[in-house]
């Protein structure tokens, strides 16, 4: 059986990536605090809203990746 | 609902008006409820060595429940006691001892020693037992609703203005501490603007009363016929109908209905299932429902407002506004996304897209504990005003003085309860006639 590895570098990119989806999800959850007008409380009380975004976020990310990926590869042959 | 609650309170109708405010400065509920002007602490020391000398026409459930208020009201007696069943004025005599006994109402009035007389009698006794009783000089207390029909109402009502003798009706509701808070916040805009009346009352019971021989049925089951009673529409929806006008400060000026015997198909006559619509001059309705065979709904008078519902019955109320509010602004921008996709759907705008319930804050209209009648009674409920509004009358007995509109609301809820089973009868639209229309709330 093949192992997979993967390099410190893959990781810190997509570390990178899930990070900068949470920042946006954060910055989504104060924006509507602000528009809304609502508790700021909510930045720790709606931080489950927040994950949820930065997963969906992050997996949109993923397939814009995956077909850039795919054209690349395709126009590489 | 799990929220029927008991305040123990006293009684007594001083501390029902110190309940409401009015010692602490209670202008403006005066204002609003000007049948409570008359019963200041001031009036109730005045009279507190005196009783008023009460008798009772009809010794049956209700005037069993009555004559237990008016014993436990200090300035009360009961004097005289008249009932033509046996076993009812048998039963009224063993908790009143000393009371005279009648078996003809007439006799009782021709008495010197009665100030008043409280009528809890089949509805189609209301009316000449109110007029004669006013005839013989006596202070009238009667069981809603008004009459039988809308010429007994019209007579009594014209008897009314002319006598200086006080009549009233339980309109009980007049006297329930959480209605008339209720009525405040609604007309001080809380709620908003009335955009509709939402009443209904629902039970699972029969109404029959056990029969000891069969040439009694129409005697003891009289709520059954028409002869001797209007149906759901007298016995329940006047009270609800009362509240819809008071809420509105209007009387509506149509209905349409419909009617039918659904359930209860027991040889009985009046419906046991009505829908009505009530529609006011400004195109406000009130939508009435009530059925006998189902109880999950229970029983509400719900005043629907732009800005607010208040559920009077249960005194409970919501906030538009607060609703709204409850969702996280996260929350609220996913909704928003939402409504935008699927309000971009070709087919239809957004209003295609159903609104369910969302979730309301509720707050109570009182503060503290509060009575909730669950409406399944037939006899009365605890702490709904009931008790006040004896004692009102026993206190008006001893002052001499008129409950102000006290006449007028059960005068126009009997009326709409009147129309309401000719709109079904006659399955048509029925407008209020101009010649029973009187000079009180505007149509």
């Amino acid at each position: 059986m093949k192992d997979i590895v993967i390099s410190a570098k893959r990781v810190k990119k997509e570390a990178t990536i899930l990070l900068a989806c949470f920042t946006m999800a954060f910055i989504i959850n104060v924006a509507s605090i602000v528009i809304y007008k609502t508790s700021w409380l909510e930045i720790f009380t709606q931080i489950g809203y927040v994950i949820i975004i930065t997963l969906t976020l992050y997996l949109v990310v993923a397939f814009i990746r995956l077909i850039i990926y795919l054209i690349y590869r395709l126009t590489k042959r | 609902m799990s929220r029927k609650k008991t305040k123990q309170v006293d009684t007594s109708l001083r501390q029902f008006i110190k309940d409401l405010g009015y010692i602490s400065g209670g202008t403006a509920l005066l204002a609003t409820t000007p049948w409570l002007q008359s019963f200041t602490p001031d009036t109730a020391k005045e009279i507190k060595n005196e009783k008023a000398r009460i008798g009772f026409i009809g010794t049956g459930s209700r005037g069993m429940y009555n004559m237990q208020a008016v014993l436990a009201i200090q300035h009360a007696e009961i004097v005289a006691l008249c009932d033509i069943y046996p076993p009812n004025l048998k039963q009224a005599t063993e908790l009143c001892p000393n009371a005279k006994t009648y078996t003809d109402y007439r006799k009782l009035l021709e008495s010197p020693d009665i100030d008043g007389v409280i009528i809890s009698t089949p509805l189609y006794l209301h009316a000449p037992m109110t007029l004669q009783a006013l005839d013989a000089g006596k202070h009238v207390y009667c069981e809603k609703a008004m009459a039988l029909t809308m010429e007994e109402c019209k007579a009594i009502y014209e008897a009314y203005q002319k006598t200086n003798k006080v009549l009233y009706f339980c309109m009980q509701r007049m006297f329930d501490e959480k209605y008339i808070k209720g009525m405040q916040m609604i007309h001080s805009g809380l709620i908003g603007d009335i955009v509709g009346e939402r009443c209904y009352w629902f039970r699972n019971h029969d109404w029959r009363r056990p029969v000891p021989s069969p040439e009694l049925e129409r005697q003891i089951n009289w709520r059954l016929y028409w002869e001797y009673s209007a149906g759901l529409m007298t016995e329940l929806a006047s009270h609800q109908l009362e509240v819809c006008c008071w809420a509105m400060q209007m009387v509506p000026e149509s209905v349409i209905g419909t009617g039918d015997i659904a359930h209860w198909k027991d040889g009985r006559e009046v419906y046991d299932s009505v829908n009505l619509v009530y529609s006011y001059s400004n195109g406000v309705k009130i939508n009435y429902e009530s059925l006998i065979s189902n109880k999950f709904n229970g029983m509400e008078d719900q005043i629907l407002g732009n800005k607010g519902t208040m559920n009077l019955a249960t005194g409970i109320y919501y906030l538009e506004e607060a609703a709204g509010k409850k969702r996280s602004g996260i929350e609220q921008l996913i909704d928003q996304i939402g409504n935008k996709v699927y309000a971009s759907v070709p087919a239809a705008g957004p209003s295609w897209r159903p609104e369910t319930k969302g979730s309301y804050t509720p707050y109570n209209i009182l503060e503290g504990e509060f009575q909730v009648n669950d409406g399944l009674s037939m006899i009365g409920a605890l702490k709904d005003g009931s008790d006040e509004i004896l004692s009102a009358f026993c206190q008006a007995c001893i002052t001499g003085e008129k409950g102000k509109n006290i006449v007028e609301e059960a005068y126009l809820a009997t009326l709409l309860c009147l129309l309401g089973n000719q709109a079904i009868a006659e399955e048509r639209k029925v407008t209020f006639p101009e010649e029973y229309k009187i000079p009180y709330m505007k149509f």
